[in-house]
């Protein structure tokens, strides 16, 4: 494991998903923002280069602003297909943002518990499977299982995205040891997200050896959400350059940092 | 006659396009996805497809979302 991680030069790290080589590692989320006029500024401090968005349903007596006019040019749009219950749902959602034009990357997202928001892995799948079919690169967010990331994997989606905790939660990493299992066992990119609530869960996760960790909520709800999207970019970053280096082992009693020999009252 | 449009039944004068649908309602339409009777329907037909009654439209555009 550690001569593995030997060979990466940080300096040259880079994340390949669906042919595109990504320098950077923190996925964001543009809901339950303030207002749009922050998303740039947002996106700027972040570094982020794949966004998310969803599709939804004009307002027709009252037509809103699309977000796609406030990000910029260069960005991976990744539209979610949230609202979806079924494969079906998913499937339909996927194939509409495409002939809007966002090219073919989509986060598969399928929730029938309206409580806990908690993604249903078989339908995941099954939206998974027909939109490889189309050549979509598909992202599905799941619950982490290992069984059912198996299963997405052989069904070819580009990466794996389990969830940290609830969505829009912040309580972070408490499903750490089975993302943890997700990250030794899956030769796909693990993708944390939703949940996470702080720079330091990011850090963490990153340490473990996630991917990438996609965020919203931490940065939309922060009391400012610049500063909270470059410090998640500094946490990311610095996770990431951790797990890179790789961590000392961990002991259950002390090993001195200093020599136990030459002591002062030695006589 | 009456049309359905994102699931709500729509009085609308004359048959027009779904161009002119759109332009009518001032919808910043330029990266809206339209879906006419259940098929998606590209920006280049919006001009030549004409509207019938009992139609159904979904227009959608994105938003924000994690």
């Amino acid at each position: 494991m550690n001569d593995i991680i030997k060979s990466i030069n940080p300096s040259e790290d880079s994340l390949l998903i669906g042919g595109v080589n990504l320098r950077s590692r923190l996925f964001v989320g543009t809901g339950k923002f303030s207002s749009h006029e922050i998303v740039p500024r947002v996106l700027e401090a972040s570094g982020a280069q794949v966004i998310t968005m969803a599709l939804r349903r004009v307002d027709w007596k009252n037509p809103q602003e699309n977000i796609l006019n406030y990000l910029p040019q260069n960005t991976i749009l990744l539209p979610n297909t949230s609202g979806a219950r079924t494969a079906d749902e998913a499937v339909r959602i996927a194939r509409l943002a495409q002939a809007a034009g966002c090219g073919n990357w989509v986060k598969i997202e399928v929730v029938q518990d309206q409580r806990y928001l908690l993604p249903d892995n078989w339908e995941t799948l099954l939206a998974t499977e027909q939109l490889v079919k189309e050549g979509f690169v598909v992202l599905p967010y799941m619950s982490p299982d290992l069984g059912a990331a198996k299963r997405l994997q052989d069904a070819g989606a580009a990466a794996i995205m389990p969830l940290g905790s609830p969505i829009g939660s912040n309580q972070g990493l408490q499903t750490k040891e089975l993302i943890r299992i997700l990250i030794e066992e899956i030769s796909l990119p693990i993708i944390v997200d939703a949940g996470i609530g702080r720079p330091s869960e990011a850090a963490e996760a990153m340490e473990m050896g996630a991917a990438a960790v996609l965020v919203n909520t931490a940065i939309a709800t922060a009391g400012d959400p610049v500063f909270m999207a470059q410090a998640f970019h500094l946490a990311v970053a610095a996770g990431r350059l951790g797990y890179l280096a790789g961590p000392g082992e961990r002991r259950l009693k002390a090993a001195a940092s200093s020599p136990l020999t030459g002591f002062l009252q030695e006589v | 006659m009456q049309i359905f449009v994102n699931g709500e039944a729509e009085e609308i004068i004359s048959a027009g396009t779904v161009l002119q649908l759109l332009e009518n309602h001032a919808v910043t339409f330029k990266t809206a996805v339209v879906e006419h009777n259940g098929k998606i329907l590209k920006q280049e037909h919006w001009e030549n497809t004409s509207l019938r009654a009992d139609d159904s439209l979904e227009i959608l555009i994105f938003m924000g979302g994690g």
